[in-house]
């Protein structure tokens, strides 16, 4: 244990190091499959912040993704530097979460994931009338430019600052009162807890990520149209991930997106369309064989601090 | 001495149900009472309106002077009133201490002190680590009333406290309870167990049907002839 604390954080640092430097010699292909790697820790991560800590399972955080990507692809066509318009694009994510938990984390139970799956739907249509701004059904093209080195470093960035906020909250009282909604709403309310400012809190900063994410993702694949930023199976694999790896641990997002994307690439590029199968695989079998994912079974079972 | 707490004319329906039906109270600051009523008869549902987790129908309820019965419970509890829970709910995937942290509102430095006496008051120290939920039932219980007492409120409900709880540590739980009331603390307890209501409280309360039956001394609410029907029948 003692030792496992010594060597980790140099372990982190070298992997850091290494990770800031594979540009200068990967190639073209290595750089883009990295690039989506740092945003699936992002988007895992942030699902954990809301529905891992607070156990408010948001069944709609793609439409924080989804309005990212839309907010960067529509200031980009206008003329903004793209790195600008994806801090837009976090920002009106963060509005949007705003908006939509305000009426909405007052519900108790499944209602707040009903509500977070109509979001997203909506948001698709809105996205596919509203063709003056959106583009419609034919989506928006964005002006061509390489910019796959420093999305790199920005998505690299954005999955970083993630986790660190993660390990702050974890490791905090403010942490361990999400963790009490979680456990039990009403005792912790009992307790002193403003439950709905916290969970409010929690969402808000959920959603940041996932709308910086998007945007960058908007620049990168340099075209998108509703049914590319607003899958619900996207939810469904930062679900996926959080679950495999340990749902309100720090690592375990982290773990099961490096994984689980791992896995997706190589069943991908062997046997395109096999991974949807695959995915509900892990789904039922995560559920039934260790309902708090690998982390989560570890913790437990060796009594581990919540750092690991 | 002026009310700590003031329920007047309380009514709490669930559909066709009428829980609590127009009850009256008043508590005494630095005193303990008792509430003791047949199952069904109001109890919990009392607490849960004084403590704002239910919304009354009508009547009011007044803490240290100011009327309570509109507010949530995180702001009741933070006016310095605490309660435990019939039902044990302690947070299982955190740890005793943690159960303890998330509590109070001072500093964490000072908040972790007072945990760790409040830990060693009930000898659960060994176990600051362990997740709550692989606790035993009784030291759940030890856990759930010092969690209570991180905030160090004025009025204490606490609904239950020597449920299956054993015998060293009832009696260890009850001097606590009478050492919280010498330094002017209130307590206000339901409890099945008659040597204790009847060994610890000032003033007794019985419910029945959602009405008070009764009010007194211990002694009086044992020889009164309603409070014995109510129990027993006729």
């Amino acid at each position: 244990m003692k030792r496992w604390a010594r060597w980790f954080p140099a372990a982190l640092a070298l992997l850091l190091l290494v990770l800031s430097v594979y540009p200068l010699w990967a190639t073209g292909y290595g750089v883009r499959v990295m690039l989506q790697l740092f945003m699936w820790i992002a988007l895992a991560q942030s699902w954990n912040l809301i529905s891992g800590l607070t156990g408010y399972v948001s069944f709609g955080h793609v439409a924080f993704f989804g309005m990212g990507a839309y907010t960067t692809a529509i200031l980009v066509v206008k003329g903004v530097a793209w790195p600008l318009a994806a801090v837009a694009g976090g920002v009106m994510a963060v509005v949007l979460a705003f908006v939509i938990g305000w009426p909405c984390l007052r519900l108790k139970g499944p209602y707040f994931a009903i509500a977070m799956l109509g979001l997203n739907e909506v948001l698709r249509v809105m996205a596919s009338y509203f063709e003056g701004l959106t583009g419609g059904g034919l989506g928006l093209s964005l002006p061509t430019l390489d910019a796959s080195v420093r999305i790199y470093y920005a998505m690299g960035l954005v999955a970083l600052a993630v986790t660190a906020a993660t390990y702050v909250i974890v490791t905090s009282r403010f942490g361990l009162r999400l963790m009490t909604i979680r456990e039990d709403e009403v005792a912790a309310e009992a307790m002193g807890i403003d439950t709905f400012r916290y969970k409010i809190y929690a969402f808000l900063l959920s959603a940041a990520a996932p709308g910086i994410v998007g945007g960058l993702a908007a620049r990168d694949m340099g075209y998108i149209e509703p049914i590319s930023v607003f899958p619900l199976v996207t939810t469904i694999t930062m679900i996926v991930m959080v679950l495999f790896g340990g749902k309100g641990t720090i690592w375990g997002p982290v773990l099961g997106a490096v994984i689980l994307f791992t896995f997706q690439e190589l069943v991908w590029a062997n046997f395109p369309h096999a991974h949807q199968i695959l995915l509900g695989g892990i789904i039922v079998a995560v559920v039934l064989v260790m309902p708090r994912g690998i982390l989560g079974v570890l913790q437990q079972r060796y009594n581990l601090p919540r750092t690991v | 001495m002026a009310a700590i707490l003031q329920v007047r004319n309380l009514v709490k329906r669930f559909g066709g149900v009428t829980a609590i039906n127009g009850v009256s109270l008043s508590l005494e600051a630095g005193k303990i009472y008792g509430l003791i009523g047949p199952n069904g008869s109001g109890k919990t549902t009392l607490f849960n309106c004084i403590t704002g987790i239910e919304r009354r129908d009508s009547g009011a309820v007044g803490f240290k002077g100011r009327r309570i019965d509109r507010l949530k419970p995180h702001q009741i509890f933070h006016r310095g009133l605490g309660r435990t829970f019939q039902i044990i709910r302690v947070f299982p995937e955190l740890t005793a201490l943690e159960n303890l942290l998330v509590v109070t509102t001072s500093e964490f430095k000072p908040a972790r002190k007072r945990a760790e006496e409040l830990l060693r008051f009930v000898k659960l120290e060994t176990l600051a680590d362990e997740y709550a939920g692989n606790l035993s039932y009784g030291q759940q219980k030890l856990l759930e009333f010092i969690r209570v007492l991180m905030s160090d409120p004025d009025l204490i409900l606490l609904d239950e406290p020597a449920a299956g709880v054993n015998r060293t540590l009832l009696n260890e739980l009850l001097d606590a309870v009478k050492a919280l009331r010498d330094r002017g603390k209130t307590i206000f307890l339901v409890e099945h167990d008659m040597k204790v209501v009847m060994g610890l409280c000032e003033t007794v309360f019985v419910l029945d049907h959602g009405e008070k039956l009764a009010e007194g001394p211990p002694g009086m609410i044992q020889a009164d002839e309603r409070v014995i029907e109510a129990y027993f029948g006729r």
